[in-house]
């Protein structure tokens, strides 16, 4: 009992390891976007595209890191488009989103469609994922080593941009601007800081995070492309930095926290297959259902931007 | 719709037929099947009232929530959950039998999409929690809430393998208006309710107690408005719609669930034809009428011309933004 306890907790802690860098992408990048008043509800259609575009250029060249360029590239692009209807030309940030949503969810399954599956074809083309990072003896040690030390390099990336976009937002004069235009864009522009050119690059590094993410969920988790493959988890990450107060660190927090739920129930479910017969789905409801208790508990707490949603017009 | 968001459907329609084209259909046959398909078949037409019921019925309660500001993201949610409660209620109290079951039905369909939409709304409300981020959530719960039943409780005896639903029997459907043309009762009744809607939050002085909740909340609290009693109002009543949504939908069309019915998020479209129509109760019927049409002629374009059908969701996604730009030139137009 207790051999398969470790097991299961491995199994567990792994997986909430796994996933959690999709999270922190998405969601630190939608930090900033919405700190400086720009909430982008597209994300989950900017990582489907990238996680295209990743998979595109990974099988034609053979190369991974080639397709995360490229990918970034993507998001980037779409991105800006975004950011400009969104900041320059003021239309409905949410309206604009789910378009940007509904866009990537289609565009991507068309491309991959004329790409790559045809009548003659046999199985779906895989692609090339980039291997995991063993660091030497510590990845030996029991339980902990699998866990912490046997991870793909964007994990470690994920965790290290959290200090960075914290440290970014709290401690420098961009990150100072980038709140300010949130907060007051009146009073940010009356000290001659040019809003809409901050919430532009805000929005767009934004996106390229999303884009990110969608690059690490292709690395990390699949090897061929399906339809609505990354399934709303960019809709949770929305969720997650609204939970933790759009503090980088507290989502951190909230994505492990989250995902050893979601990871403790797929465990369960897949442990106890037989004796769930049918009732896994309810099990899948859990995660959610989770994120949903905690807001009473830290909802009220949650203070938005102020001109979060608010287009900002000069004079 | 003005010149410009004409314009923009157009140009939505250019791209997803270029769309098309890149995925290696035909384009003749992709025109006459976008534009006529829906028109000139039986099947085409049904379609697209089916669509139209769905669609205005969802739109007017994202309409109505919109007025006060609010955001119901989740009509996708209510619809999966009043779909589910059509067939809880005829599996679970089939006791009742005949008109009794009938009503029941539709009722716990309703109750289901208002349920539903209670936790975004004692959220909101007392916490001040964003209804955005709940009613996404909830559509993901729901969905997964949506498997579970189709696995378990509602699951067709002969379903092996991809699980689907009982089949309504006919006394339990929605009866055609003639003889066998597939128009049914749905129509009308949607549309009285559209009326009775229009008179209710259009003609009385509802509608600006909800804009000025919406525009600023504390003019209203200083005109005295109840703001919590609008916001629950509003968001209670755009869930239940989209739970009745859920019966016409199943009783007048499908009469089945399946999976495929949570993927296909006929909410979002929603919220677009809320929009569209300009929040308000006839202009949303409008526009639903006209998102029945290209959303059919899109879908059955993709099936002629062997293109995946989600090149419709691009589609969409591409006229949506192009609508947006159609208002927003609008807007500056009449500004001048």
């Amino acid at each position: 009992m207790s051999v398969l306890l470790a097991d299961v907790m491995v199994g567990v802690f792994s997986t909430t390891m796994a996933l959690s860098p999709f999270y922190l992408f998405a969601g630190l990048g939608e930090i900033v976007a919405e700190k400086s008043g720009v909430v982008n509800l597209g994300i989950e259609g900017i990582a489907l595209m990238s996680l295209l575009t990743t998979f595109v250029v990974d099988f034609a060249t053979g190369n991974p890191w080639l397709g995360l360029l490229a990918a970034l590239g993507a998001a980037g692009i779409i991105g800006a488009f975004f950011a400009f209807l969104a900041v320059r030309m003021r239309l409905d940030q949410i309206v604009l989103g789910i378009a940007v949503y509904l866009f990537g969810l289609g565009m991507s399954f068309v491309i991959y469609n004329a790409l790559y599956v045809c009548s003659t074809c046999s199985a779906p083309p895989q692609f090339v994922n980039i291997s995991h990072i063993y660091i030497p003896i510590l990845s030996d040690i029991p339980v902990l080593g699998p866990v912490l030390f046997q991870q793909n390099i964007l994990v470690y990336f994920s965790l290290l941009l959290v200090v960075g976009v914290a440290y970014f937002l709290d401690r420098t004069s961009y990150g100072l601007r980038v709140r300010a235009v949130g907060e007051n864009p009146k009073a940010a522009d009356n000290m001659g800081v040019n809003v809409n050119k901050v919430r532009f690059l805000a929005t767009l590094a934004g996106a390229i995070l999303a884009g990110l993410a969608g690059v690490y969920f292709s690395f990390a988790f699949v090897q061929s492309f399906q339809f609505d493959i990354i399934a709303g988890r960019g809709f949770v990450a929305l969720a997650i930095i609204y939970l933790a107060n759009w503090g980088p660190y507290k989502t951190l927090f909230a994505a492990l926290s989250f995902n050893i739920v979601y990871a403790t129930q797929s465990e369960i479910v897949s442990i106890s297959s037989i004796a769930l017969a049918g009732s896994s789905q309810l099990f899948n409801m859990l995660p959610y259902v989770y994120l949903l208790a905690l807001i009473p508990l830290l909802g009220r707490r949650a203070r938005p931007p102020k001109f979060l949603l608010k287009a900002y017009r000069k004079g | 719709m003005t010149v410009y968001n004409a314009i923009a459907i157009a140009l939505g329609i250019i791209a997803g037929l270029s769309l098309v084209a890149y995925a290696g259909g035909n384009i003749e046959v992709a025109l006459s099947t976008l534009f006529l398909n829906p028109l000139t078949t039986t099947f085409g037409l049904q379609q697209i009232f089916v669509r139209f019921v769905v669609f205005y019925t969802m739109a007017m309660g994202i309409g109505i929530a919109l007025k006060a500001g609010l955001w119901n993201i989740g009509a996708q949610g209510q619809l999966i959950v009043g779909m589910i409660m059509v067939f809880v209620a005829y599996t679970y109290l089939g006791f009742l039998a005949g008109p009794a079951l009938y009503v029941t039905m539709i009722l716990l369909a309703t109750i289901g999409g208002l349920l539903w939409i209670v936790v975004p709304t004692v959220l909101k409300v007392k916490f001040g929690a964003n209804e955005i981020v709940v009613t996404l959530l909830l559509n993901v719960v729901a969905s997964n809430f949506g498997y579970y039943m189709l696995n378990g409780p509602i699951k067709s005896p002969g379903a092996i393998g991809y699980p689907y639903s009982i089949t309504l029997p006919l006394q339990y459907r929605i009866p055609n208006i003639v003889g066998t043309f597939p128009l049914t009762y749905a129509v009308p009744v949607t549309v009285v309710i559209g009326l009775i809607l229009y008179f209710l939050v259009e003609r009385t002085p509802f509608r600006v107690k909800a804009n000025t909740v919406g525009e600023s909340a504390e003019t209203a609290r200083y005109a005295g408005i109840g703001i919590g009693r609008v916001m629950v109002i509003t968001m209670l009543a755009s869930g239940a719609l989209a739970g009745f949504a859920g019966a016409t939908y199943q009783m007048g069309f499908l009469y089945h669930v399946d999976a495929g019915v949570f993927v296909y998020n006929l909410g979002f479209i929603a919220v677009i034809a809320a929009l569209v129509g300009r929040k308000h109760m006839i202009g949303i019927g409008i526009a639903s009428l006209f998102f029945g049409y290209i959303t059919i002629g899109a879908e059955s374009m993709a099936t002629q011309t062997n293109v995946p059908t989600s090149v419709v969701f691009a589609m969409e996604g591409i006229m949506m933004i192009g609508v947006l730009l159609g208002t927003y030139l609008t807007e500056r137009r009449e500004a001048k």
